[in-house]
Protein backbone atom coordinates (compact mmCIF):
# COMPACT_ATOMS: atom_id res chain seq x y z
CA UNK A 1 0.00 0.00 0.00
CA UNK A 2 1.09 3.55 -0.71
CA UNK A 3 2.60 5.60 2.09
CA UNK A 4 0.41 8.50 3.11
CA UNK A 5 1.78 11.95 4.00
CA UNK A 6 -0.47 14.56 5.65
CA UNK A 7 0.75 18.15 5.86
CA UNK A 8 -0.70 21.20 7.60
CA UNK A 9 0.42 24.55 6.15
CA UNK A 10 -0.40 27.30 8.63
CA UNK A 11 2.12 30.01 7.71
CA UNK A 12 2.30 32.28 4.69
CA UNK A 13 5.93 33.22 4.04
CA UNK A 14 8.20 32.20 1.18
CA UNK A 15 10.27 29.91 3.40
CA UNK A 16 7.12 28.22 4.64
CA UNK A 17 6.01 27.68 1.05
CA UNK A 18 9.27 25.96 0.10
CA UNK A 19 9.18 23.71 3.13
CA UNK A 20 5.64 22.64 2.35
CA UNK A 21 5.92 22.19 -1.40
CA UNK A 22 9.40 20.64 -1.52
CA UNK A 23 8.41 17.95 0.95
CA UNK A 24 5.07 17.44 -0.78
CA UNK A 25 6.49 17.08 -4.31
CA UNK A 26 9.37 14.88 -3.14
CA UNK A 27 6.90 12.62 -1.32
CA UNK A 28 4.58 12.46 -4.34
CA UNK A 29 7.56 11.64 -6.59
CA UNK A 30 8.39 8.81 -4.22
CA UNK A 31 4.91 7.45 -4.81
CA UNK A 32 3.27 8.61 -1.61
CA UNK A 33 -0.29 9.84 -1.40
CA UNK A 34 -0.07 13.45 -0.21
CA UNK A 35 -2.63 15.97 1.07
CA UNK A 36 -1.99 19.49 2.35
CA UNK A 37 -4.43 21.33 4.57
CA UNK A 38 -4.03 25.11 4.15
CA UNK A 39 -5.24 27.11 7.08
CA UNK A 40 -4.92 30.72 8.32
CA UNK A 41 -1.88 32.36 6.71
CA UNK A 42 -1.09 29.09 4.98
CA UNK A 43 -3.88 29.98 2.53
CA UNK A 44 -1.46 32.52 0.97
CA UNK A 45 0.51 29.60 -0.47
CA UNK A 46 -2.29 28.74 -2.91
CA UNK A 47 -3.83 32.22 -3.31
CA UNK A 48 -3.79 33.08 -7.05
CA UNK A 49 -2.10 36.44 -6.50
CA UNK A 50 -0.36 36.17 -3.14
CA UNK A 51 1.58 33.01 -4.01
CA UNK A 52 3.49 34.83 -6.75
CA UNK A 53 5.18 37.16 -4.27
CA UNK A 54 5.30 35.62 -0.84
CA UNK A 55 7.24 37.65 1.74
CA UNK A 56 10.68 36.71 3.01
CA UNK A 57 11.28 37.03 6.74
CA UNK A 58 12.18 40.58 7.72
CA UNK A 59 15.88 41.30 7.31
CA UNK A 60 16.43 38.26 5.03
CA UNK A 61 15.41 39.92 1.77
CA UNK A 62 18.88 39.44 0.28
CA UNK A 63 18.25 35.67 0.19
CA UNK A 64 15.96 36.26 -2.80
CA UNK A 65 19.11 36.26 -4.95
CA UNK A 66 20.21 32.96 -3.47
CA UNK A 67 16.99 31.33 -4.68
CA UNK A 68 17.64 32.54 -8.21
CA UNK A 69 21.29 31.45 -8.17
CA UNK A 70 20.49 27.97 -6.89
CA UNK A 71 17.94 27.68 -9.73
CA UNK A 72 15.16 26.83 -7.30
CA UNK A 73 11.77 26.56 -9.02
CA UNK A 74 9.26 29.32 -8.27
CA UNK A 75 6.33 28.65 -5.95
CA UNK A 76 3.77 28.71 -8.80
CA UNK A 77 5.93 26.13 -10.61
CA UNK A 78 6.10 23.91 -7.54
CA UNK A 79 2.36 24.23 -6.98
CA UNK A 80 1.69 23.15 -10.58
CA UNK A 81 4.10 20.25 -10.27
CA UNK A 82 2.60 19.09 -6.99
CA UNK A 83 -0.90 19.11 -8.46
CA UNK A 84 0.27 17.31 -11.58
CA UNK A 85 1.62 14.52 -9.38
CA UNK A 86 -1.65 14.19 -7.55
CA UNK A 87 -0.99 16.15 -4.34
CA UNK A 88 -4.38 17.05 -2.87
CA UNK A 89 -4.91 20.64 -1.69
CA UNK A 90 -7.55 21.27 0.95
CA UNK A 91 -8.34 24.89 1.85
CA UNK A 92 -9.82 25.50 5.26
CA UNK A 93 -13.43 26.63 4.95
CA UNK A 94 -13.50 28.34 8.31
CA UNK A 95 -10.44 30.50 7.61
CA UNK A 96 -11.83 31.41 4.20
CA UNK A 97 -15.07 32.58 5.79
CA UNK A 98 -13.20 34.64 8.37
CA UNK A 99 -11.04 36.27 5.70
CA UNK A 100 -13.87 36.76 3.21
CA UNK A 101 -12.28 34.53 0.57
CA UNK A 102 -13.99 32.20 -1.91
CA UNK A 103 -12.75 29.25 -3.97
CA UNK A 104 -12.24 31.61 -6.94
CA UNK A 105 -9.42 33.38 -5.11
CA UNK A 106 -7.31 30.23 -5.19
CA UNK A 107 -5.51 28.18 -7.81
CA UNK A 108 -7.68 25.71 -9.71
CA UNK A 109 -8.18 22.16 -8.60
CA UNK A 110 -8.37 22.64 -4.83
CA UNK A 111 -10.87 21.15 -2.42
CA UNK A 112 -12.48 23.18 0.31
CA UNK A 113 -13.19 21.43 3.56
CA UNK A 114 -13.30 21.58 7.30
CA UNK A 115 -10.99 20.14 9.87
CA UNK A 116 -12.63 16.72 9.65
CA UNK A 117 -11.92 16.52 5.91
CA UNK A 118 -8.24 16.72 6.74
CA UNK A 119 -8.46 14.49 9.80
CA UNK A 120 -10.20 11.82 7.77
CA UNK A 121 -7.17 11.72 5.46
CA UNK A 122 -4.63 12.15 8.27
CA UNK A 123 -5.98 9.34 10.46
CA UNK A 124 -4.28 6.74 8.21
CA UNK A 125 -1.16 8.83 7.52
CA UNK A 126 2.30 7.35 7.92
CA UNK A 127 3.85 10.81 8.21
CA UNK A 128 2.21 13.97 9.52
CA UNK A 129 3.93 17.34 9.27
CA UNK A 130 3.05 20.86 10.33
CA UNK A 131 4.64 23.97 8.87
CA UNK B 1 33.63 4.83 -18.44
CA UNK B 2 30.80 5.03 -20.98
CA UNK B 3 27.76 3.01 -20.11
CA UNK B 4 24.92 2.16 -22.43
CA UNK B 5 21.58 3.28 -20.98
CA UNK B 6 18.05 3.33 -22.33
CA UNK B 7 17.19 6.87 -21.24
CA UNK B 8 18.99 9.93 -19.88
CA UNK B 9 17.50 12.57 -17.58
CA UNK B 10 19.31 15.91 -17.62
CA UNK B 11 18.71 17.48 -14.21
CA UNK B 12 21.95 19.46 -14.21
CA UNK B 13 21.59 22.86 -12.55
CA UNK B 14 18.30 21.92 -10.91
CA UNK B 15 17.73 22.13 -7.16
CA UNK B 16 15.91 19.69 -4.89
CA UNK B 17 13.31 18.26 -5.39
CA UNK B 18 13.60 18.58 -9.20
CA UNK B 19 16.09 15.74 -9.84
CA UNK B 20 13.74 13.34 -8.04
CA UNK B 21 10.65 14.69 -9.79
CA UNK B 22 12.34 14.29 -13.19
CA UNK B 23 13.53 10.79 -12.26
CA UNK B 24 10.03 9.68 -11.33
CA UNK B 25 8.58 11.02 -14.58
CA UNK B 26 11.25 9.33 -16.70
CA UNK B 27 10.87 6.03 -14.87
CA UNK B 28 7.19 5.96 -15.82
CA UNK B 29 8.21 5.91 -19.50
CA UNK B 30 10.63 2.99 -19.17
CA UNK B 31 9.95 -0.71 -19.57
CA UNK B 32 10.92 -3.05 -16.72
CA UNK B 33 14.58 -3.97 -16.98
CA UNK B 34 15.61 -0.77 -18.75
CA UNK B 35 18.34 1.43 -17.34
CA UNK B 36 18.09 5.15 -16.61
CA UNK B 37 20.92 7.64 -16.20
CA UNK B 38 20.18 10.76 -14.14
CA UNK B 39 22.63 13.63 -14.51
CA UNK B 40 22.54 16.10 -11.64
CA UNK B 41 24.68 18.79 -10.06
CA UNK B 42 22.62 18.87 -6.84
CA UNK B 43 24.91 17.13 -4.34
CA UNK B 44 21.94 16.10 -2.22
CA UNK B 45 20.74 13.98 -5.13
CA UNK B 46 23.30 11.30 -4.22
CA UNK B 47 21.46 10.42 -1.03
CA UNK B 48 18.04 11.32 -2.43
CA UNK B 49 18.26 8.97 -5.42
CA UNK B 50 19.21 6.06 -3.17
CA UNK B 51 16.37 6.83 -0.77
CA UNK B 52 13.99 7.18 -3.68
CA UNK B 53 14.99 3.81 -5.12
CA UNK B 54 14.62 2.13 -1.75
CA UNK B 55 11.12 3.50 -1.30
CA UNK B 56 9.86 2.88 -4.83
CA UNK B 57 11.41 -0.58 -5.19
CA UNK B 58 13.58 0.29 -8.20
CA UNK B 59 17.22 -0.75 -8.33
CA UNK B 60 19.94 1.79 -7.59
CA UNK B 61 22.99 0.60 -9.53
CA UNK B 62 25.53 3.26 -8.67
CA UNK B 63 26.84 6.76 -9.24
CA UNK B 64 29.79 8.14 -11.18
CA UNK B 65 31.17 11.59 -10.43
CA UNK B 66 32.44 13.52 -13.41
CA UNK B 67 33.63 16.91 -12.24
CA UNK B 68 30.55 18.76 -11.01
CA UNK B 69 28.15 16.26 -12.50
CA UNK B 70 26.81 13.21 -10.69
CA UNK B 71 25.60 10.43 -12.95
CA UNK B 72 23.19 8.13 -11.17
CA UNK B 73 22.21 4.78 -12.67
CA UNK B 74 18.88 3.13 -11.93
CA UNK B 75 17.13 0.07 -13.30
CA UNK B 76 13.38 -0.22 -13.50
CA UNK B 77 12.30 -3.29 -11.59
CA UNK B 78 9.46 -5.48 -12.75
CA UNK B 79 7.04 -5.80 -9.79
CA UNK B 80 6.91 -9.57 -10.29
CA UNK B 81 10.69 -9.98 -10.55
CA UNK B 82 11.21 -10.62 -6.87
CA UNK B 83 8.57 -13.31 -6.59
CA UNK B 84 9.06 -15.14 -9.88
CA UNK B 85 9.88 -18.82 -9.43
CA UNK B 86 13.02 -20.37 -10.78
CA UNK B 87 12.25 -22.91 -13.48
CA UNK B 88 15.60 -24.00 -14.85
CA UNK B 89 16.45 -27.18 -12.91
CA UNK B 90 20.27 -27.07 -12.84
CA UNK B 91 21.45 -24.60 -10.26
CA UNK B 92 24.65 -23.90 -8.38
CA UNK B 93 24.86 -22.09 -5.08
CA UNK B 94 26.74 -18.83 -5.12
CA UNK B 95 29.25 -19.90 -2.44
CA UNK B 96 30.04 -22.98 -4.51
CA UNK B 97 30.89 -20.74 -7.43
CA UNK B 98 32.96 -18.51 -5.19
CA UNK B 99 34.92 -21.57 -4.04
CA UNK B 100 35.64 -22.52 -7.67
CA UNK B 101 36.81 -18.99 -8.43
CA UNK B 102 39.05 -18.88 -5.37
CA UNK B 103 40.51 -22.36 -6.08
CA UNK B 104 41.52 -20.97 -9.44
CA UNK B 105 39.40 -23.53 -11.32
CA UNK B 106 38.58 -20.68 -13.71
CA UNK B 107 34.90 -21.47 -14.22
CA UNK B 108 33.34 -19.81 -17.27
CA UNK B 109 30.93 -17.25 -15.83
CA UNK B 110 28.34 -15.55 -18.02
CA UNK B 111 26.95 -12.33 -16.51
CA UNK B 112 23.61 -11.43 -18.11
CA UNK B 113 22.88 -8.17 -16.28
CA UNK B 114 22.63 -4.77 -17.98
CA UNK B 115 25.81 -2.98 -18.94
CA UNK B 116 25.56 -0.41 -16.14
CA UNK B 117 25.17 -3.12 -13.50
CA UNK B 118 28.15 -5.05 -14.86
CA UNK B 119 30.28 -1.91 -15.02
CA UNK B 120 29.67 -1.12 -11.33
CA UNK B 121 31.03 -4.48 -10.23
CA UNK B 122 31.36 -8.03 -11.54
CA UNK B 123 33.30 -11.22 -10.84
CA UNK B 124 36.82 -10.97 -12.34
CA UNK B 125 36.86 -12.61 -15.76
CA UNK B 126 33.06 -12.87 -16.05
CA UNK B 127 31.91 -12.75 -19.66
CA UNK B 128 29.19 -10.20 -20.27
CA UNK B 129 26.14 -10.51 -22.51
CA UNK B 130 22.96 -8.73 -21.33
CA UNK B 131 19.93 -11.03 -21.34
CA UNK B 132 18.30 -9.00 -24.13
CA UNK B 133 21.25 -9.69 -26.46
CA UNK B 134 21.79 -13.33 -25.62
CA UNK B 135 19.77 -14.74 -28.47
CA UNK B 136 21.80 -12.94 -31.14
CA UNK B 137 25.17 -13.37 -29.45
CA UNK B 138 25.06 -17.06 -28.49
CA UNK B 139 27.69 -17.80 -31.13
CA UNK B 140 30.25 -16.17 -28.82
CA UNK B 141 29.81 -19.09 -26.42
CA UNK B 142 31.05 -22.66 -26.52
CA UNK B 143 28.27 -25.28 -26.42
CA UNK B 144 30.45 -27.91 -24.79
CA UNK B 145 31.88 -25.76 -22.05
CA UNK B 146 30.37 -25.62 -18.58
CA UNK B 147 28.71 -22.21 -18.22
CA UNK B 148 27.72 -20.59 -14.94
CA UNK B 149 25.06 -17.97 -15.63
CA UNK B 150 24.70 -15.16 -13.12
CA UNK B 151 22.62 -11.99 -12.74
CA UNK B 152 21.52 -9.89 -9.78
CA UNK B 153 19.07 -12.20 -8.00
CA UNK B 154 18.80 -15.34 -10.14
CA UNK B 155 15.77 -14.52 -12.30
CA UNK B 156 17.34 -13.20 -15.47
CA UNK B 157 20.02 -15.88 -15.27
CA UNK B 158 17.25 -18.46 -15.02
CA UNK B 159 15.75 -17.20 -18.28
CA UNK B 160 19.19 -17.09 -19.88
CA UNK B 161 19.95 -20.67 -18.78
CA UNK B 162 16.66 -21.83 -20.30
CA UNK B 163 17.45 -20.07 -23.59
CA UNK B 164 20.88 -21.65 -23.72
CA UNK B 165 19.56 -25.13 -22.92
CA UNK B 166 16.97 -24.83 -25.70
CA UNK B 167 19.75 -24.06 -28.19
CA UNK B 168 21.68 -27.17 -27.24
CA UNK B 169 24.08 -25.91 -24.60
CA UNK B 170 24.60 -29.04 -22.54
CA UNK B 171 26.37 -27.86 -19.37
CA UNK B 172 24.62 -24.79 -18.12
CA UNK B 173 24.10 -23.88 -14.46
CA UNK B 174 22.07 -21.03 -13.02
CA UNK B 175 23.91 -19.42 -10.11
CA UNK B 176 21.64 -18.54 -7.21
CA UNK B 177 20.97 -16.17 -5.72
CA UNK B 178 23.25 -13.75 -7.65
CA UNK B 179 25.47 -10.71 -7.42
CA UNK B 180 23.42 -9.16 -4.58
CA UNK B 181 24.94 -11.76 -2.25
CA UNK B 182 28.41 -12.08 -3.82
CA UNK B 183 31.12 -11.78 -1.17
CA UNK B 184 34.18 -12.49 -3.30
CA UNK B 185 36.38 -10.08 -5.25
CA UNK B 186 34.80 -7.74 -7.75
CA UNK B 187 36.18 -5.55 -10.49
CA UNK B 188 34.66 -2.49 -12.12
CA UNK B 189 34.63 -1.39 -15.71
CA UNK B 190 33.38 -2.42 -19.11
CA UNK B 191 33.58 -5.68 -21.02
CA UNK B 192 36.48 -8.02 -20.37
Amino acid sequence: MKKRVAIIAANGGLFDAYKVFNIATAAAATEAEVAIFFTFEGLNLIHKEAYKQLPLPEGKEQIQQGFAQANVPSIPELVGMAQEMGVKFIACQMTMDVMGLTKEHFVDGIDVGGAVTFLDFAKDADITLTF
Amino acid sequence: MTIHVDYVVDARGLACPMPIVRTKKAMEQLQPGQVLEVQATDKGSLADIQGWAKNTGHQYIGTIEEGEVLKHYLRKVNPTEVKEETKYPHVVALDELQRKVENNEQPFILDVREEAEYAFGHIPGAYHIPLGQLETRMNELNKNETIYVICRTGNRSDLAAQQLAEKGFAHVFNVIPGMTEWKGTMVKGGNE
